[in-house]
């Protein structure tokens, strides 16, 4: 046995801040999975979605939501789902391997991004400073994900609650998403 | 003796007061003001000097139009030039002084330029300024550089903060006059997701400055009672102070929001919000703008536009002058006369160019009908005007109309023209607007009250039809259409002074008709020639009057003389609001090793590369110079242990039943047969046969595949796959996703490698040279239990292995084999050390693969399987790519050893001249090999290959270096790669 112990640093070392009317926490123990659907296979593998989650297959820009509401599947592309559920370890990909079989393929993606959650009443106004989607609740209701571009960086953003979004950007630039967020959060208060 | 022109009514805040200065000397306004506003209550006519001539010049305007009274506003580092007086909001505090003058603004020393205007007329540079010719870049150009320019910048960094922003909404109402109103109005009761903007601080466009009235109340009543019902709707957002300056495509306008410039601090928060407006239906309520008639000395202060004299004396409670004249040729211009003349300020007379009876009882006033001026006295502030008919007439203050233009600029950002309409004697938009974008109101040349509200709502009204809403605007606003009879007069030709049209770049009317002589009579050439319409005003004020002077002189009519073409912005923007946040460290993202933290707590010097800050060398306390740090890092690896944070390399995850046939297909040689648990060095070609990218990739399973790419190749490899992925070969199943942020990888090479990785590596794991040969991989354990991905693969040539975790254990793992390390002395090596270490093996990178050389140039023609097709393959069998002496990759040493290579220096042949013609290659990549003890290269020169041991000249003419090199092979350091296998 090795004396050397490993430990796991999140990406913004767990930040956590409340601001007038916006609070932003980063969310460090999203788990996030990647599904590739085989050619040919979409219904194998919604048949395993449904069975071994209760969810159905995302249409892309769709959340898909499990049945004990534990895990968001999110459509991500033509043939590319994300898993994200809350699981603190780099093992995730195994989990939804073991429950969804060789119907798909997974990547583990849990540290390829870092996720941020905003909220409050003034979360909207921030967010509209660098998101240029339409985040109103009738064009951006819960249940839709998109991909966009914030300050350079591409971003995942899900409306989480009725003022709340989860936002996911690469982690290798936490930093600077970080930044942005908070800068829009400085700049409305 | 303070705001003597201060007449009754108005909507400025009487009860408080504002104190402000004007080149240095006090004074007093109200909240309400603007700088211009206030500066006329107090009797100060004189606001500038003219760009070129030096002319004393007052304001001509009430709004953005204003081509005179442009000051800089604020002081230090927040000055800025060139504002606008008559949209500078009045604050308590402003500071403003006037620019464009030596000496003060009454005694203006470059005055004296005014007496050379017949040598200064339009495009007098190009024909002067010619002898001797040594004198113009040394003595003249520098001369007019200094005197040219409106204002000055205060050479300090912006301190002020810009944000950017994006809105979305049904509807986009431009403008929140008459038109504006009904529209927001009409939407936003329909339950529409509605913008109004409008340029100005007080929404209601001219219905603040006019003394109309709409349901039965006055028109500024009227507009901040709609104002009021639409701030309560949540569907509505009103922007004051906010200018739709671009129509771009696809429905999005940008917008400028001025946010604290009224303020006498920003207070940290942003100054300017630029804004990208993303509307499904746009209308364009931006009203009109007046234009003057062209006269003698018509740029004298006291000369203003008649609709502007209303707005100053309505909404500001300012008479521009004691004794006001109108000089006019339409009905709108009679409306000052009256206006004023019932607040009590004498009207002196009303001269209108058409024939016929009075349009109105003006009491005191001598009416001239068919009558023209021709001159005005008093050079710092007229006091008299001059009639064709040799009359004379007191006036401290001239209103001139002649005519208004529609605002239809935005409607020609798209390229549309504009139609002409003669009974308006205006351009109005065409048929070509921007898709999505209506007009309503003076902007689309109904210029009357009545017409302009009915507009808005009727726009309104189908713009929601279009979008499948039902439109429910409730009662319709009521008011009469006033009178707006014109007859088009453009300048008076018995005029002898000269006759102003471009104020702020003093172009006349003689300037125009020399273009006109010099054949430059296009719009488009009349433009540049002239300058007119070129500064920044944009000619807002003359440009209709300039054409039609052209129009003359050609015999053609308006409308097929033409205008220019408007470009946004509409009005300037700062660069600070267009840079936003992208300043100084923000400019872009970083992205950062997993290691970052460690390195920077070991004092890394750390260097940019793309995005990425990676670790370039890490100084020991005592070394001075980079060389010694790099030097020792090499030395360390080779002799025991180095670790180096490889991460940045792309990594991308390949899944799919078809995988290996689509590696087969993307790289140049073979991968459907690799191995499980193996990795192979893969070459990839463009499609037109140019080496694009290597790396190495490995097998984890049937159906998996892990490539590695350089660090800058990353995103276009993907791209690229992505491409032949989803388009070429839709038919594979094969998959792609990054991994390359998520996976530390560090690379521990030398000889005590493996002894070193044998110390985390979980005991059930075996990882010598036979159970884990050269170019072996797989997935282990470390730490207890941590899984990891081993790959043992070299860079450096020495025993190596690169270790990927998951990159919430980068920082922990990067520790640990420090810690580990040091019973073997590891040492920590960046990016230069690296690149040392695969000069030395010969290893290409990035200065070799720089997309003109071909895999044969390379070395690795024949790694180009030709038992299968690639990207590539066919096209990189071009003759001019496989000759008998093409480039071929070797390595290069000084013959005399002290000397220094340099890379980009170019092969020359002993006894040639060092001319393109003899160019036999060039050096790409040169280190100093603290192996060897002396410089050595990498380059390409022609049949490399068959010339080991020749001795050529390394020639670097932008240094002054050519020395004698030797060619040699280019694996300098262990070249039977002895050191990998062990």
């Amino acid at each position: 046995m090795s004396d050397y112990k490993l430990t796991a640093l999140a990406a913004l070392d767990g930040y956590q801040k409340s601001f007038e009317g916006a609070a932003l926490e980063e969310q460090i123990d999203l788990a996030i999975v990647s599904i590739a659907v085989p050619l040919g296979g979409t219904e194998a593998l919604s048949k395993a979605l449904q069975e071994s989650y209760g969810a159905s297959l995302p249409k892309v820009g769709e959340i898909s939501l499990s049945k004990d509401g534990q895990t968001r599947f999110l459509g991500m592309g033509n043939d590319q789902m994300f898993a994200i559920f809350d699981h603190p370890g780099a093992d995730a990909a195994k989990l939804v391997a073991e429950n969804l079989k060789d119907t798909g393929y997974y990547t583990l993606q849990s540290d390829n991004w870092t996720g941020l959650k905003i909220s409050g009443p003034k979360c909207r106004r921030a967010l509209e400073r660098i998101i240029p989607i339409d985040l109103d609740p009738a064009a951006f209701p819960e249940g839709n994900v998109a991909r966009t571009v914030m300050e350079h960086l591409a971003v995942i953003v899900l409306r989480d609650d009725e003022n709340s979004f989860l936002l996911i950007a690469a982690s290798s630039s936490a930093g600077s998403f970080l930044h942005a967020v908070e800068t829009s959060i400085n700049n409305i208060t | 003796m303070t705001q003597t022109n201060r007449i009754a009514g108005g909507l400025v805040e009487r009860s408080k007061t504002v104190n402000f200065s004007f080149n240095g000397k006090s004074f007093q306004g109200h909240p309400g003001d603007t700088l211009a506003s206030a500066l006329l209550a107090n009797g100060q006519r004189l606001m500038g000097r003219s760009f070129k001539y030096h002319r004393p010049r007052g304001v001509l305007s009430a709004g953005s139009e204003e081509p005179n009274a442009l000051v800089q506003l604020r002081t230090g580092a927040h000055q800025e030039p060139n504002t606008r007086a008559t949209v500078a909001e009045l604050f308590d505090g402003l500071e403003a002084t006037t620019q464009n003058h030596r000496g003060s603004l009454e005694t203006d020393y470059m005055e004296v330029t005014d007496l050379f205007s017949r040598f200064l007329s339009a495009g007098f540079y190009y024909k002067t300024f010619m002898w001797p010719k040594s004198f113009w870049e040394k003595i003249y150009e520098p001369i007019i550089r200094h005197s040219a320019g409106l204002g000055r910048i205060s050479f300090e960094a912006d301190p002020d903060i810009y944000d950017k922003g994006f809105l979305h909404c049904d509807l986009l109402v431009v403008g929140s006059g008459p038109a504006g109103l009904a529209a927001a109005l009409a939407a936003g009761r329909s339950g529409a997701r509605v913008i109004m903007a409008d340029e100005d601080f007080l929404l209601g466009g001219r219905l603040n400055a006019e003394s109309l009235e709409v349901d039965g109340m006055l028109g500024s009543q009227w507009a901040a009672k709609a104002c009021a019902e639409l701030a309560t709707m949540d569907n509505v957002r009103l922007m004051p102070r906010t200018t739709i300056y671009g129509a771009y495509d696809h429905g999005v306008y940008g917008a400028l929001e001025r946010v604290t410039d009224h303020l006498p601090s920003s207070n940290g928060k942003p100054r300017q919000i630029l804004w990208r407006v993303y509307s499904k239906r746009a209308i364009l309520c931006a009203g009109a703008t007046e234009r003057p008639i062209a006269f003698g000395n018509n740029d004298r202060p006291g000369v203003m536009l008649a609709g502007a004299v209303r707005s100053y004396a309505n909404r500001w409670a300012v008479s521009p002058g004691k004794t006001v004249a109108v000089f006019t040729n339409n009905d709108d211009g009679w409306r000052t006369a009256s206006d004023l003349s019932r607040q009590g300020v004498t009207i002196s007379a009303v001269i209108d160019t058409r024939d016929g009876q009075p349009r109105a009882q003006i009491p005191g006033a001598t009416v001239a009908m068919g009558g023209r001026l021709m001159d005005t006295s008093g050079r710092k502030g007229i006091h008299t005007i001059k009639l064709v008919d040799g009359r004379t007439i007191s006036a401290d203050c001239l209103a001139v109309s002649g005519g208004w233009n529609p605002n239809i600029h935005l409607t020609g950002h798209q390229r549309g023209r504009p139609a002409w309409r003669e009974d308006i004697a205006a351009f109005v938009p065409g048929a070509d607007l921007p898709p999505g974008m209506a007009v309503a109101g003076a902007a689309n040349g109904a210029l009357t009250l009545a017409a302009a509200l009915k507009e808005g709502r009727a726009a309104s009204d189908q713009a929601l039809a279009d979008l499948g809403m039902t439109p429910k605007g409730g009662e319709e606003a009521k008011a009469e259409d006033e009178a707006a009879g014109i007859t088009a007069f453009w300048h008076v030709g018995e005029s002898r002074a000269r006759a102003w049209l471009d104020l702020q770049n003093d172009v006349t009317a003689k300037d125009v008709k020399l273009a006109h002589r010099e054949s430059y009579r296009s719009v488009e050439h009349l433009k540049r020639y002239t300058t007119l319409g070129m500064a920044t005003d944009q000619g807002k004020t003359a440009n209709m009057l300039a054409l039609a002077i052209m129009a003359e002189c050609t015999g053609k009519s308006i409308p097929e003389t033409g205008t220019t073409i408007f470009r946004p912005p509409y009005t300037p923007i700062p660069m600070g609001a267009l840079a936003g946040r992208s300043r100084g460290k923000d400019f872009r993202p970083y992205r950062l090793t997993p290691s970052h933290k460690w390195a920077e707590e070991q004092g890394a010097v750390f260097v940019t590369t793309g995005m990425w800050l990676r670790a370039q060398w890490f100084p020991l306390p005592g070394e001075t110079h980079w060389r010694e740090s790099v030097d020792r890092e090499v030395i360390g690896t080779r002799k025991s242990v180095g670790i180096c944070d490889v991460t940045t390399l792309g990594k991308i995850d390949i899944q799919g039943r078809d995988a290996a046939e689509f590696l087969n297909k993307i790289y140049v040689n073979g991968f459907a047969k690799l191995a499980i648990g193996k990795v192979r060095y893969g070459l990839m070609l463009r499609e037109d046969g140019m080496a694009m990218d290597d790396g190495t990739t490995a097998r984890l399973g049937e159906n998996h595949f892990v490539m590695t790419t350089t660090t800058a190749n990353a995103g276009p490899v993907f791209r690229h796959m992505e491409f032949c992925r989803q388009c070429l070969w839709p038919e594979l199943d094969v998959h792609l996703i990054s991994i390359t942020d998520g996976w530390a990888q560090l690379a521990v090479a030398g000889p005590n490698a493996r002894k070193l990785l044998q110390k985390i590596i979980d005991p059930d794991h075996d990882i010598s040279n036979e159970a884990f040969p050269f170019m072996a991989c797989g997935e282990l354990t470390v730490c207890g239990g941590i899984t990891v991905r081993l790959f043992r693969i070299s860079f450096s040539g020495e025993l190596a292995f690169e270790i990927s975790v998951p990159a919430r254990y980068g920082d922990s793992l990067t520790r640990a084999l420090m810690a580990a390390g040091e019973e073997f002395d590891v040492v920590a090596y960046g990016t230069e050390a690296l690149g040392v270490m695969r000069i030395e093996k010969g290893h290409a990178a990035g200065n070799e693969l720089t997309g003109q050389t071909t895999a044969a140039n390379l070395g690795m023609g024949r790694m180009v399987s030709k038992k299968k097709d690639c990207i590539g393959n066919t096209l990189s069998e071009r003759p001019a790519l496989n000759t008998e002496d093409g480039l071929r990759l070797v390595g290069f040493r000084p013959v005399n050893r002290t000397q220094d290579l340099t890379s980009g220096a170019h092969f020359i042949a002993r006894g040639k001249e060092a001319v393109m013609d003899n160019d036999e290659g060039w050096m790409s990549s040169v280190t100093f090999s603290p192996e060897l003890g002396h410089s050595i290269g990498l380059g390409f020169i022609k049949s490399g290959q068959e010339r080991l041991g020749e001795v050529v000249r390394a020639v670097d003419l932008v240094h002054g270096k050519d020395i004698e090199v030797e060619i040699v092979s280019a694996h300098f350091v262990d070249p039977e790669g002895e050191r990998l296998r062990v």
